[in-house]
């Protein structure tokens, strides 16, 4: 299909509404993606940097560029043009992603070849900063065989207010033996409706180490898809996000198991305040010939206040009869005995609650490995927790 | 002025159950008491009333510290004012280390004494303090890395308490049968951790089943505890008698015509 066949799907699809089964948290209504202006010539960077890290590449993108800021050696690390792995793993399935097919502008390519192993990372800033704008986000990487190295994106609002439409899509393919570390983290402001379909194909013994950090961003829907496609692929994905005052996130998660020995493991920690609510939704998918699989699903919802609500919906399929999975999903307040407790060697309610907060998210920061990710997730997060 | 004052107190379930019937007691520092008497009398109900937690209600009687009544302060202002209680049954708390909640807990107790000024202990002090009181009490040094209490054993739990309570310095220490759980040589390193404590800086009140630490801590009251009441006092020898008797001896006659 070509972008006028894309733009004519999403003239003819009608956006989700809450009586479609994955959306039935999420309501969209007082939303209109036509409502915002696309692609603009604002080639503005957002706001500062959350990441103090040493980069082998850089590259900044906003509504109206992307922009190479430090190309690093051997790979490729470009603005995004013709594939022919691009819509492979994202098509055109609904609204949304029919949108992005037919009119982003500005992606980034990713391609390491083969045995490549990078020592420094590689960084890309997505930002949007024009008010009443559409940031189409489209990114596509791909890790050749037995290559090594770390991808990290970042989104963010140049200002804190700003009312915005974002519409992300990334694929993301490893190759036999690869191994990468991605780690995605969402900031975006309060006036944002932000709405991205990740997706991964796992093939033969590569491994794929996903970090996802959710904290800002009005209402939408991140969908997060690992196809373990290959024998003996793992697929590993962490987690955290924390919402406060109006926000609504949704994280819809898909582990599907493809080939025999594969293993995916998603945890994800959730806290929210004041009258903020989330959606989670696991669901793992063990086909026939998936024999010896390892599907772990987690998610954890801590609520600071009454009035904030968090549904979390598990779910399994599971077609081969040689699989281990554990899932759980649980909602809860902070307990009142472990506050007391803490309150009992002299916390303050307020740094009870923090030194709690801070606990429930440790087990999901302990399994990241970079330090400067860990430091970066944690530091937004305080931001966050400190400003009641 | 006695430290603590507890007068006439009554303390109640939230569902209105009165659990602690009428309990008068003072407490000094340079003072042991032990507080004796069979489960479900009341004993950890009373600590937690201390203590302040949510889930008790003073229904009658006051509780005080240096003459003052704490009943309108929470747990975290009692503890500021020296106030620690050792739980029968400590409470996890997941993802933060023993080390990093001593700290912020010590942080907050030198908060308080300046006023609300943030005056934070430097880490090489508080490393040095930390160590110290682990090489006494025998807790091995990986703990301070461990989080608290979650998936410690029974005596791990106790020792840490403890540990707490050499690093906190509270004024009065309550400790809810800190013994059970304990092996011999835990219980005697504990129980010598204590007195050592005890002086014209700190009183202690122990609540416990056995003899065996008293042996060690040797309390200068006993008080038996039946149905949320005190019984009898007396000095230490009122433990051995408790030891080779049991509570029948001490169970008050039934109040009132119903049988
Ligand atoms: N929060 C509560 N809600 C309802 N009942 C309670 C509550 N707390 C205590 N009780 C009841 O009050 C009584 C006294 O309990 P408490 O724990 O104070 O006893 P104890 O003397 O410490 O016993 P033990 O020696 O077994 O530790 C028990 O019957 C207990 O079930
Ligand atoms: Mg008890």
């Amino acid at each position: 299909m070509d972008r006028a066949g894309f733009l004519e799907r999403y003239e003819a699809l009608p956006l989700p509404s809450t009586s479609d089964e994955h959306w039935r948290f999420t309501d969209l209504r007082g939303f209109d993606p036509d409502a915002f202006s696309v692609n603009g010539d604002r080639a503005r960077q957002a706001g500062e940097s959350m990441l103090e890290i040493d980069a082998a590449g850089v590259a900044e993108a906003t509504e109206g560029a992307v922009e190479i800021v430090q190309a690093p050696e051997g790979v490729t690390f470009a603005p995004l043009d013709d594939h022919e792995l691009l819509g492979t793993l994202v098509g055109a399935e609904d609204k949304l992603t029919a949108h992005n097919a037919a009119l982003w502008k500005h992606g980034l390519l990713v391609q390491v070849p083969a045995g490549v192993e990078l020592a420094k990372p590689l960084y890309v800033r997505v930002g949007n900063s024009t008010p009443g704008g559409t940031l189409f986000w489209r990114l596509l990487v791909v890790a050749g065989e037995g290559s090594r190295f770390t991808l990290i994106e970042e989104s963010a609002s140049a200002e804190p207010e700003l009312e915005s439409y974002s519409n992300a899509v990334a694929e993301v393919f490893l190759e036999r033996g690869s191994k990468l570390e991605y780690v995605s983290i969402q900031n975006l402001s309060r006036g944002t409706w932000h709405f991205a379909t990740h997706r991964a194909r796992v093939d033969r013994d590569a491994e794929l180490d996903w970090v996802a950090g959710g904290f800002g961003s009005r209402k939408g829907k991140v969908t997060i898809e690992n196809r373990l496609a290959g024998q003996g692929a793992t697929s590993r994905v962490t987690g955290a996000y924390f919402a406060d005052g109006d926000q609504h996130l949704d994280y819809d998660t898909l582990q599907e198991h493809e080939a025999p020995h594969t293993t995916s493991d998603f945890a994800f920690k959730g806290v929210l305040r004041d009258r903020a609510t989330s959606v989670w939704r696991g669901m793992i998918k063990v086909e026939r010939d998936a024999q010896r699989t390892n599907a772990y699903q987690e998610n954890r919802n801590l609520l600071l206040s009454p009035k904030a609500h968090a549904d979390s919906i598990p779910g399994l399929e599971i077609l081969a009869n040689d699989v281990r999975c554990t899932h759980g999903a649980t909602v809860s307040q902070v307990n009142r005995d472990e506050l007391f407790y803490c309150m009992a060697r002299g916390l303050s309610r307020e740094e009870a609650q923090l030194l709690i907060v801070r606990g429930f998210y440790q087990e999901v920061f302990d399994r990241i490995e970079l330090e400067p990710v860990r430091d970066a997730l944690q530091s937004v997060l305080e931001a966050r927790l400190l400003a009641a | 002025m006695a430290l603590l004052e507890i007068k006439n107190l009554h303390v109640s379930t939230e569902d209105g159950t009165e659990i602690v019937r009428g309990v008068d007691l003072s407490v000094n520092t340079n003072e042991v008491h032990a507080i004796m008497g069979p489960n479900g009398s009341g004993k950890s109900t009373l600590a937690y009333a201390l203590m302040g937690h949510p889930a008790y209600e003073i229904t009658e009687g006051d509780i005080l510290v240096d003459g003052e009544s704490i009943l309108e302060l929470e747990a975290d202002e009692r503890a500021q004012r020296g106030l620690f209680l050792a739980f029968q049954y400590p409470h996890a708390v997941p993802g933060v280390t023993v080390a990093s909640f001593l700290r912020s807990a010590i942080n907050a107790v030198r908060k308080a004494k300046a006023g609300g000024e943030d005056d934070p202990i430097k880490i090489p002090e508080f490393r040095k303090r930390l160590d110290a009181a682990m090489k006494q009490l025998k807790v091995p040094k990986e703990m301070a890395g461990r989080y608290l209490n979650d998936g410690f054993s029974g005596g791990e739990k106790k020792r840490v308490e403890i540990l707490q309570m050499a690093l906190l310095q509270p004024r009065l220490a309550v400790l809810d049968e800190t013994d059970s759980g304990l092996d011999i040589d835990a219980l005697r390193i504990v129980a010598g951790g204590v007195r050592e404590l005890v002086g014209p800086e700190m009183g202690a009140l122990v609540i416990t089943h056995y003899q065996r630490i008293l042996n060690y801590i040797k309390p200068d009251f006993v008080h038996v505890f039946v149905d949320g009441r005190i019984v009898r006092e007396g000095g230490p020898e009122l433990a051995e008698q408790l030891e080779a008797e049991g509570y029948e001896t001490f169970t008050p006659e039934p109040v009132g015509g119903e049988a």
